[in-house]
């Protein structure tokens, strides 16, 4: 086959073109990646929690950190027809010491333990009362904490001690690891002092139907990926991120087009003389989309290779927030191909259009 | 038996003020076995006649048979087809595929179907043979002489088995000894193969050696006369 034996001979020239392609899709994977990465960040905790529904309060502009809910509120959503089950939750955000001068923020989220708002454990048990806490995995890997160590955590202007029992797989609330204590523990953590003071809750989980839009006059509910989509910065950021990506796809096709374009132009004189002695038009456009397959698939096969390498060594300490899936990078892989075929075919046009009569004009 | 016959064949280019009749009212008819020498200064049409009996150029006026199959009107799917089992071609320069070997570029032809691959094979080898150009059929095309590069595009030409041979100033980049063997090698081609052949040159030494001598000036044919 023509395309695959010029590759063959032609090593440089393709290969520099391969590279090319390969760093693109590389660059691909990895704003991929990294949005994929905010996103869990942002508020996996969140969208992971065992409901539908999220009743807010009235005034906060469905924002976690500014809803307080009081017992009323938590009351009436709880009472509510439609919806099947209710378990208020809180979020609050604390400084944790896990080694000597060593400290980093965590998500603590307070349930009511045995409440289907509680996450399933993947190593220990679930909490029984205060002085309980789940840790998630992501904080594991940062502080090397385990079940049974002990965490302090900030109430009022003293710390208390609560003891790990257990480890689930929540992800991240907030960019930082998510906890998860029992709801009394959590409104001390919020506000120690005065009970009436104390908020019921930052948020009610529900289960039910048809609930979006419900309102109160404390409270409104949303989805559940209404209320992710407007935790702080979200959407600003994801779409930022897909802005990138698309721009990075846009110009590894205007690239990669660019690419062959200038290799067809080069080949225009032995392009005539294939058509003069009878090559079909036909057989040439699939020849050089071939070479262009052959190369965006080599380059973008080459880029998750490189992707792992960095997931494997740079990325392994956790640090920066990139995510790499099989499906985000078969996704963005498959749309370099996509992308590096649509560029050239500005150049299966030049080959269709050579006419063979400039055989006869080499002079 | 004429394979190919040129019927008032004229061509022209532009329109209007910029009008340029390269072919006018040309009629030739070239027999089986026989080598017709087209000789003429540049621009007097020449490469316009060859192109015109290789459908590479459809005629303004007049018809265009070979082997008796009217060609002038064939649409473009027709032309390649004419192209690829009708005609041999055989360029200025030789006009290999830079990055295939010798045998490749004879084998090319076979890319563009309706042929036996293994027939195509073997006649690749038998024609590298006859030319004597076994010893270099596995180097690149890049890395062959001037005389091997236009021998094997002798070959190539030779492929299908076409009936007609169109071959555009095959020794214009080659010295007289090289150039005598090229042309030694097509005489003898379609000679032993009953084939008809075109050969636009220059060079009168070697349009001495066809069968038949056709002098072209603006585009008429002047003078058309059978060689000893």
């Amino acid at each position: 086959m023509l395309a695959l034996t010029e590759i063959r001979r032609r090593k440089l020239q393709f290969g520099f073109v391969t590279g090319v392609v390969a760093l693109i899709a590389y660059l691909i994977i990895m704003v991929t990646g990294l949005g994929l990465g905010l996103y869990e960040a942002a508020g996996t905790a969140l969208l992971r929690l065992n409901g539908d529904h999220l009743a807010y309060a009235a005034n906060s502009n469905l924002s976690v950190i500014r809803s307080r809910l009081s017992d009323q509120d938590v009351a009436e959503v709880q009472a509510l027809p439609a919806a099947e089950r209710a378990a208020p939750i809180g979020y609050v955000a604390a400084v944790i010491e896990f080694a000597p001068e060593e400290s980093d923020t965590a998500a603590i989220i307070g349930v009511i333990p045995g409440s289907f708002s509680e996450p399933g454990v993947v190593e220990g048990r679930s909490i029984s009362g205060p002085g309980d806490i789940l840790i998630d995995r992501a904080w594991v890997r940062v502080a090397g904490t385990r079940v049974g160590d002990t965490l302090a955590l900030p109430v009022g202007f003293e710390t208390r001690e609560f003891t790990v029992v257990g480890i689930v797989d929540q992800g991240y609330f907030f960019f930082q690891p998510a906890m998860f204590v029992d709801l009394a523990s959590w409104r001390d953590l919020v506000f120690i002092g005065d009970a009436n003071q104390q908020p019921a809750a930052s948020l009610v989980l529900i289960q039910g139907r048809d609930l979006d839009g419900v309102r109160g006059e404390g409270w409104r509910i949303v989805t559940k990926q209404d209320g992710f989509n407007n935790i702080e910065g979200v959407q600003a950021q994801q779409s930022t991120v897909d802005a990138l990506r698309y721009m990075g796809l846009l110009i590894g096709a205007m690239v990669i087009g660019v690419f062959f374009y200038v290799i067809t132009l080069q080949k225009v004189s032995l392009l005539g003389i294939l058509k003069a002695i009878g090559a079909p038009g036909g057989y040439l456009v699939v020849q050089g989309l071939l070479q262009v397959l052959i190369v965006c698939v080599v380059g973008a096969v080459l880029a998750v290779g490189l992707a792992l390498l960095t997931e494997a060594t740079v990325l392994s300490s956790d640090t920066i927030p990139i995510d790499f899936t099989a499906n985000a990078m078969a996704t963005s892989s498959i749309s370099v191909v996509i992308a590096g075929v649509v560029g050239s075919l500005l150049s299966a046009r030049q080959v269709a259009s050579v006419d063979p009569i400039i055989a006869m004009q080499q002079q | 038996m004429a394979i190919l016959e040129l019927r008032d064949v004229s061509k022209s280019f532009g329109s209007g003020a910029r009008r340029v009749d390269a072919v006018r009212e040309v009629t030739l008819d070239v027999d089986r076995g026989e080598v017709v020498a087209l000789e003429g200064p540049s621009g007097s049409g020449k490469t316009t006649l060859l192109a015109l009996a290789g459908a590479l150029l459809t005629p303004t006026d007049g018809s265009i048979c070979v082997d008796g199959d009217d060609i002038t009107n064939y649409g473009a799917r027709a032309r390649t087809r004419y192209r690829r089992d009708r005609v041999g071609f055989v360029f200025q320069g030789s006009n290999m595929v830079p990055f295939l070997t010798a045998r490749e570029n004879l084998l090319v032809v076979g890319q563009f179907g309706g042929v036996d691959r293994s027939a195509l094979r073997r006649r690749a080898d038998e024609l590298l043979d006859q030319l004597d150009l076994t010893p270099v059929r596995d180097q690149v095309a890049t890395s062959l002489s001037g005389g091997e590069r236009q021998r094997v595009a002798i070959a190539r030409a030779l492929m299908r088995d076409p009936s007609l041979l169109l071959v555009d100033e095959p020794t214009a980049s080659l010295n007289f000894e090289l150039g005598s063997r090229v042309v030694d090698a097509l005489l003898s081609e379609v000679h032993s193969r009953d084939k008809a052949c075109i050969m636009v040159t220059h060079d009168d030494r070697m349009a001495q050696r066809a069968d038949r001598l056709v002098e072209i000036r603006d585009g008429r044919i002047l003078d058309d006369r059978p060689l000893p």
